[in-house]
């Protein structure tokens, strides 16, 4: 008989290493374009671009501008927090070690019911331009009302949801070209219907040809601090993706420059592209509340959809093309994020095991990605049904849950590095002042956009019973949160006890 | 000599476990147990960043892993390693050739709901690329008892010799008894090979292949037949299988040298197919350890097996 024993690895690992992480293979274009796919520029144009203008009318370009401020400020505590505890999550192990479990817990949920949202309104934007393309393509206008019908819509979403969840659970992903050729043609496009748009305007055939003025760019000449409140928090929601560069450190064949670089490069061109566009929108439709108008609430769910044809011509296709790609990439790449905290957070028992499983065949979080799709399912069916402007509804709710779960974590980095606060500028500032203003402005933004949404008439002015619904839908799921939250207390209050993830902070040790 | 088996925390693995055991002990091989983690692509734009999930899915892996090792009895010796890549396929080939080793053995997928063989993912990479030896796993597959003989499947198109080079080297390491094959489908709209046509064809090759001389085809336990049936399936089914029987197949002419792909009547054959499957790659050239005949470990037969769990 041969040797009865198993042979091991002589470390015991199974010779797992770091090795196993692709290191240094990606460059400063390719740090770019990943920044750029997780804005997905066309995708946030359409969603957010007439719910802004609504809100702060011409000083659009000056909300976009003051809404990376905070933005930055974020991201940079993202950063320390990133390069600090880099095996640990993100904002709901960062918030569960800052603040203790309850905090923390809702940060992830933050996180969770942000991403749920942007799947719901991925989806719908994917079916509107999908159905838009169909009438584009067999010369139809009929076929693009097609989106407009209920049963109809509901059941292309979820098909679209539930494709994309297949895909995600499936563990198949968007290669680097494909990845490339979708950047590109998003830029492209872009670039395409501002030259089309300006063109236009210079021969006199814009809709409502408006002169640019230097007061768009003002952005103390919003009308009062509500809009300015909702203006920012919606902005907040088209940079959101681009602090993803800063978190790549090994990925990048030069940690110490390319994070860095790349996210500068990400957004000089996306502050670019989205200065060009708004300009143009303007200056093409101006915010007038009839037909093309920017201001025409019927226009403003997803505003390439009304204002493509009118601009391009018969390359419209091309905008529907650029966007229908964008949301349907971003659509099975946003799964991969809740599906992970929620993993995560089964694993650390603040949710119940399953949610923790993975599956053995495709090795991805089977369990947790099933759940999302069934949730991001939900809250568009919910929506959708009770208002008829639910791309609007959602991107608002949106935005307030971004201010939310960000706001939380930034707030989480000046906890966890307290020690270190007043240890040199550069700490003061990465670590203190800059996550604190930046937390600071985007819970007051939160918590003013919250309130403001009551009124019946806020944003697209659904309402129940005279509650504004995007204040129903923002409260509804962080009340939902906090219940799901004290039930899990209740479960299994290991988690809840500190027994798991122990509170830390990191000491001042130069 | 060493082999790889590719292994997943499901049925399918052990399938694949299973059958590598059966392999090992027959023909004396030790085992290199691999799993692959899911690397993810940088470019899918995944936001944000989640570092804690690839924490987790190292910790589920390597205890998966385990699980695994716990498979392989005593009697063979095992190794494990987790590597980690985009593509499962990939890995699973340039782990075999790191290791040396001389068959990569993986479940098929257990998936499928018509026959016994409906070829997963990974599988069907493997078939369409792989540069090793592959070796399917039907579903389902739990004996443990070594193989028990060798069925070569010859085409009577050129590239046959290949096929019966390995075949016969496989035999000879360990005497392990040989069976050559044609498979002819005599139904209407099939080819128009006849079973005479088949017969003389695989004598020839039997006759003058490279490396099976005449004193080497004496030396060998070997028995010559001719599947008939109205389809290559059919005739898959008409054949006699032992227990505990393993096919050897070559692969297309598509493929390129050294490697394999999986031709259209392998694949009907691999639908029918009630025994683990041996895909060789085209023009594959053994390796010395593979060509040399060894007694240094014994065959451990089903009998010796059944007494010593007593």
């Amino acid at each position: 008989m041969s040797s009865p024993d198993i042979v091991r690895n002589a470390t015991g690992d199974h010779g797992l290493s770091e090795k196993g992480l692709k290191a240094g293979s990606v460059g400063l274009i390719g740090a770019v374009v990943i920044g750029i796919s997780c804005i997905a520029p066309a995708y946030t144009l359409t969603a957010a671009l007439g719910p802004t203008v609504s809100e702060v009318g011409v000083h659009l370009p000056a909300i976009f501008l003051v809404g990376f401020i905070p933005m930055l400020l974020v991201a940079l505590g993202y950063r320390e927090l990133n390069n600090a505890m880099p095996d640990a999550g993100t904002s709901f192990t960062w918030a569960t070690r800052a603040f203790g479990p309850w905090l923390g817990w809702m940060g992830g949920w933050g996180l969770i019911a942000a991403t749920i949202i942007v799947l719901s309104n991925l989806a719908a934007v994917a079916v509107d331009f999908f159905y838009l393309m169909l009438a584009q393509i067999f010369s139809n206008p009929s076929l693009a009302d097609l989106t407009r019908n209920l049963p109809l819509n509901l059941a292309t979403t979820m098909v679209f949801i539930a494709g994309a969840c297949w895909i995600s659970y499936r563990g198949m992903e968007t290669t680097k070209s494909f990845q490339y050729i979708l950047v590109a043609f998003q830029l492209l496009v872009l670039g395409w219907f501002a030259v089309a748009a300006f063109t236009h305007v210079a021969n006199g055939s814009a809709f409502d040809a408006t002169t640019i003025q230097a007061d768009w760019f003002n952005p103390f000449a919003v009308e009062s601090f509500s809009q300015f409140a909702a203006g920012v928090s919606l902005s907040i929601f088209i940079f959101w993706g681009w602090d993803v560069t800063l978190t790549m450190n090994e990925e990048t064949k030069n940690p110490k420059k390319t994070p860095g670089r790349a996210a500068t490069v990400t957004i000089i061109v996306i502050v670019l592209i989205y200065m060009t566009v708004s300009l143009a929108t303007l200056s093409f439709a101006g915010i007038g509340t009839t037909g093309l108008g920017a201001g025409n609430p019927e226009n403003q769910g997803s505003i390439f959809a009304v204002l493509a044809g009118p601009v391009m011509g018969p390359f419209a296709i091309l905008m529907s093309l650029a966007i229908l790609s964008s949301s349907a990439a971003s659509l099975q790449s946003t799964f991969v994020s809740p599906a992970r905290t929620l993993l995560s957070m089964g694993h650390y028992r603040a949710l119940p095991k399953s949610f923790g499983k993975i599956s053995p065949t495709h090795k991805s979080p089977g369990y947790a990605t099933i759940a999302a799709a069934i949730a991001a399912a939900g809250f568009y069916i919910i929506t959708r049904t009770l208002s008829e402007n639910a791309l609007w509804d959602t991107i608002t709710a949106l935005g307030m849950m971004i201010c939310f779960y960000y706001g939380i974590t930034a707030l989480a980095c000046v906890w966890y590095f307290r020690a270190q606060a007043f240890r040199g500028v550069q700490n003061f500032l990465f670590k203190f002042l800059a996550p604190l203003v930046g937390g600071v402005i985007l819970l007051v933004m939160f918590f003013k956009t919250a309130y403001d949404s009551m009124d019946p008439s806020y944003g697209s002015g659904s309402n129940i019973g005279g509650l504004g619904l995007v204040f129903i839908l923002g409260a509804g799921v962080i009340a939902l949160g906090v219940v799901l939250m004290f039930f899990m207390y209740r479960r299994n209050p290991e988690f809840f006890k500190g027994q798991v993830l122990s509170r830390a902070s990191e000491p001042y040790n130069p | 000599m060493r082999y790889v088996a590719g292994y997943t925390a499901d049925p399918r693995g052990s399938d694949a476990v299973n059958l590598a055991v059966a392999m090992a002990r027959r023909q004396g091989a030790t085992l290199d147990l691999v799993m692959v983690m899911p690397q993810n692509s940088q470019y899918n734009g995944v936001y944000p960043h989640e570092a804690g999930f690839e924490t987790i899915l190292a910790e589920q892996v390597s205890q998966w892993l385990d699980e695994g090792l716990a498979l392989i009895p005593e009697d063979i010796q095992a190794q494990a390693h987790i590597r980690s890549g985009e593509s499962e396929a990939e890995e699973l080939i340039a782990a075999a050739e790191e290791l040396g080793a001389s068959l990569l053995i993986i479940g098929g997928s257990n998936t499928g709901i018509f026959k016994r063989f409906s070829i997963g993912a990974v599988a069907n990479s493997l078939l369409h690329a792989s540069t090793i030896p592959v070796v399917l796993a039907p579903a389902g597959y739990s004996r443990t008892e070594p193989i028990t003989r060798l069925t070569c499947a010859l085409g009577t198109r050129a590239g046959a010799e290949g096929v019966l080079q390995s075949g016969i080297a496989m035999a000879k390491r360990r005497s392990l008894p040989l069976r050559l094959v044609s498979l002819v489908a005599v139904g209407p709209g099939e080819s128009t090979a006849t079973v005479e046509d088949a017969k003389k064809h695989l004598l020839q090759v039997a006759a003058t292949g490279d490396g099976a001389s005449a004193d080497v085809l004496d030396t060998l336990d070997m028995e010559i037949v001719v599947g008939t049936g109205r389809s290559i399936e059919d005739a898959v089914d008409n054949l006699k299988w032992k227990k505990g029987e393993i096919l050897l197949i070559g692969s297309s002419r598509l493929a390129q040298n050294n490697s394999i792909f999986l031709g259209s009547t392998a694949n009907r054959i691999l639908r029918a197919l009630p025994v683990p499957m041996i895909v060789v790659p085209r023009n594959y050239v053994l390796q010395a350890k593979e060509l040399f005949p060894t007694t240094e470990i014994p065959v451990i037969d089903a009998e010796e097996i059944a007494e010593a769990e007593k």
